[in-house]
């Protein structure tokens, strides 16, 4: 069946000699195309990922919108301005709901992992010729990416919200939803790291199998504190003190403030630049957690 | 296909630089490796393992379930560190030289990893991509394994669509596409009916004896050693308990042996012990024992003594039930090393993350 095995090495090595400027960007993009594939193909699961955050923004917003601008009739607490606030709960909760849902895909994310750990797809990237940094990488990339265009879903519809009389100011229009598309992909990427670290870091079957309950146990008990410990449901000034004090240390508050500048205000690039090297500081200590997972992976 | 071609310039001098033997492809020593510790109990999975499989060599690791062939077979591909002991592929060491061992060796595990949600033809196709073959290679490559592994109809279908033996061929299929030089397969049939056992079978001689692919497998089966492997070694609690041809393996433990079945009635016990120390005493028998239905005798001219062991069951009234004369299979080589018999699981179960994800 082979007609010369000797050249198709040769080929085979050449190639490989060739590339090796451009060998690992190929290594990681045939990791994301995979995991791309798989997402698209899987289009029941991208659509639960949207649905309960959607249905939050929509509920939630309109069960406490009216309990929000009671509490603000006189301007936020400690604000200079006396008068009524020019925008709905919505406005406020927007952010906090792109931050959700770049949580829960992180979580679907390490599920993805301990499936392929299990199934032994994962020995296949493994035994292959790449370094396991790529494999890492493609994973994470196809993620952001994933998430950058939720976010960018969740932007548009309320977009499509404020036809029918929702008041989100949108105060920096599309550059300003680009760049909180980028906050969340970039959140969410931090946070699937520590998915694919929490799922990697064992190596028996048995304990992996009990990891996939455990990574739904701790990624669900985590979302919500992370979330409401936070500014991303109310603006800092109307949470209780200690949970301001929470706050401060919580990676999400810098996300959710940035974000909400460029909802209502403008351009804070003191907040966006915060929220980044939070979420740097976040990431790195995640990454290097998930880097270690997947060198130990199998030792 | 020689070292020239398949090693790197710098890769050729740590080969050349190496200890391991020139003309072994594989070359283990000592090799040790402990699960557990830090606090948990500690497994001796590997306990000073030592074997080489030469250029082109079809070998075989035989040994049942929890023996440590996976083990071995996951530190010589580079998917687990050992803990102690040298192992060499192609001179190479596996934790030195990790990435140029992966170049040139494929891998089939034991769980079928390929990825349902991709077709038969792209999870081919991104393996071969993943060896760093240029598309129109791969391609052709791909192609060309679909026909032989007989999935071309199905190339488009996702894979969670494809039926145990499409699924293993697929595999199969994966660790073949960059042409490797040697081929490692951990039970590539466990779990497969009869008659794709037997054609994954014909295509692994095929590759073996067309391509000259160096083959390390491992088996829980007798049958499947016996029929690929020109070597085997019989693994068992960690231990290679012994290592030769299948012929000669079973040659060491007497040309033929004698199986007597006693009839079952209310003297079945008594009857079988009669026949154990009649067995026994007949000239020509060099080992007897007793199995669930009666008696078997190991002997170096099996017609001969055969006649003997009738005509003196029979002067002793001994209800015999029914008497075969046979080679050897492994199944005795096995027990009579380990003085165990080789419990084969049946059919395991699909790995429970296989195909269209639950969640």
């Amino acid at each position: 069946m082979v007609t010369d095995v000797g050249h198709a090495q040769r080929v085979i090595i050449g190639t490989r000699d060739e590339e090796s400027s451009g060998g690992v960007l190929t290594e990681v993009g045939l990791v994301t195309w995979r995991s791309l594939v798989k997402l698209t193909r899987t289009p029941v699961l991208l659509f639960f990922s949207l649905f309960m955050p959607l249905i939050w923004l929509v509920m939630f917003s309109q069960t406490f919108g009216t309990v929000f601008s009671s509490a603000t009739s006189g301007g936020l607490p400690g604000g200079p301005a006396a008068t009524p606030l020019p925008y709905d709960y919505v406005a406020v909760l927007l952010p906090g709901i792109t931050v959700m849902t770049a949580i829960q895909s992180a979580s679907q994310s390490g599920f993805g992992m301990v499936a392929d750990l299990e199934s032994g797809f994962m020995d296949k990237f493994f035994v292959a010729p790449i370094r396991r940094s790529s494999v890492l990488a493609g994973k994470l990339l196809a993620d952001g990416l994933r998430m950058a265009a939720q976010a960018g879903i969740i932007l548009g519809i309320a977009a499509i919200l404020t036809l029918f009389g929702w008041r989100i100011p949108f105060a920096t229009g599309v550059m300003g939803a680009v760049l909180i598309m980028l906050l969340a992909a970039a959140f969410g990427v931090a946070a699937a790291a520590f998915g694919v670290a929490f799922s990697g870091l064992s190596n028996t079957v048995a304990l992996r199998t009990k990891n996939t309950e455990s990574t739904m146990m701790v990624s669900f008990s985590l979302t919500f504190p992370l979330l409401f410990l936070s500014t991303a449901m109310l603006p800092k000034a109307l949470l209780p003190a200690w949970v301001q004090s929470f706050s401060t240390v919580n990676p999400v508050s810098y996300m959710a403030d940035a974000a909400r500048a460029l909802i209502l205000t403008g351009f804070d690039w003191a907040a966006i630049g915060n929220a980044f090297v939070a979420i740097a500081a976040f990431g790195i200590v995640l990454n290097g957690l998930a880097i270690m997972a997947f060198r130990a992976q199998g030792k | 296909m020689s070292a020239a071609v398949t090693l790197r310039p710098e890769a050729k001098k740590k080969a050349a630089m190496s200890r391991a033997s020139k003309d072994s492809v594989i070359d283990v020593q000592h090799l040790v490796k402990v699960y557990g510790g830090r606090g948990q109990e500690e497994i001796k999975a590997v306990n000073d393992v030592s074997f080489s499989v030469g250029e082109g060599e079809f070998f075989g690791f035989l040994g049942p379930n929890g023996a440590g062939k996976t083990t071995v077979i996951r530190i010589i591909t580079t998917l687990l560190a050992k803990t102690s002991g040298s192992v060499h592929v192609a001179g190479l060491d596996v934790e030195r030289d990790g990435l140029d061992i992966r170049r040139m060796i494929g891998y089939t595990g034991q769980s079928i990893g390929v990825d349902g949600e991709l077709t038969g033809r792209e999870n081919l196709w991104l393996i071969g991509r993943l060896y760093h073959m240029p598309n129109s290679l791969v391609d052709e490559r791909v192609e060309e394994l679909l026909e032989v592994l007989q999935l071309k109809d199905a190339a488009d279908r996702r894979a969670y669509t494809y039926s145990g033996g499409m699924r293993r061929r697929l595999d199969l299929g994966a660790g073949l596409v960059h042409h490797p030089r040697v081929l490692f397969l951990d039970e590539p049939t466990t779990g497969l009916d009869p008659q794709t056992r037997a054609a994954v079978w014909e295509y692994l001689r095929r590759l073996h004896r067309e391509e000259k692919m160096t083959i390390f497998l491992t088996t829980q089966y007798m049958e499947e050693a016996d029929q690929l492997c020109q070597r085997i070694a019989i693994i068992d609690l960690g231990k290679i308990v012994a290592e030769g041809s299948p012929a000669e393996l079973k040659a060491a433990i007497g040309a033929d042996i004698i199986t007597v079945r006693i009839t079952r009635d209310e003297a079945f016990e008594q009857s079988r012990n009669r026949a154990l120390e009649i067995a026994r005493t007949v000239s020509g028998v060099s080992r007897a024992s007793i199995f669930d239905e009666g008696v078997s005798a190991y002997t170096a001219d099996g017609g001969a003594t055969l006649l003997e062991v009738l005509r003196r069951l029979d002067a002793e009234k001994v209800p015999v039930h029914q008497v075969a004369l046979a080679h050897p299979t492994l199944d005795e080589v096995f027990l009579q090393h380990t003085g165990r018999q080789m419990r084969v699981e049946e059919v395991k179960p699909m790995s429970r993350s296989f195909g269209r994800r639950r969640r």
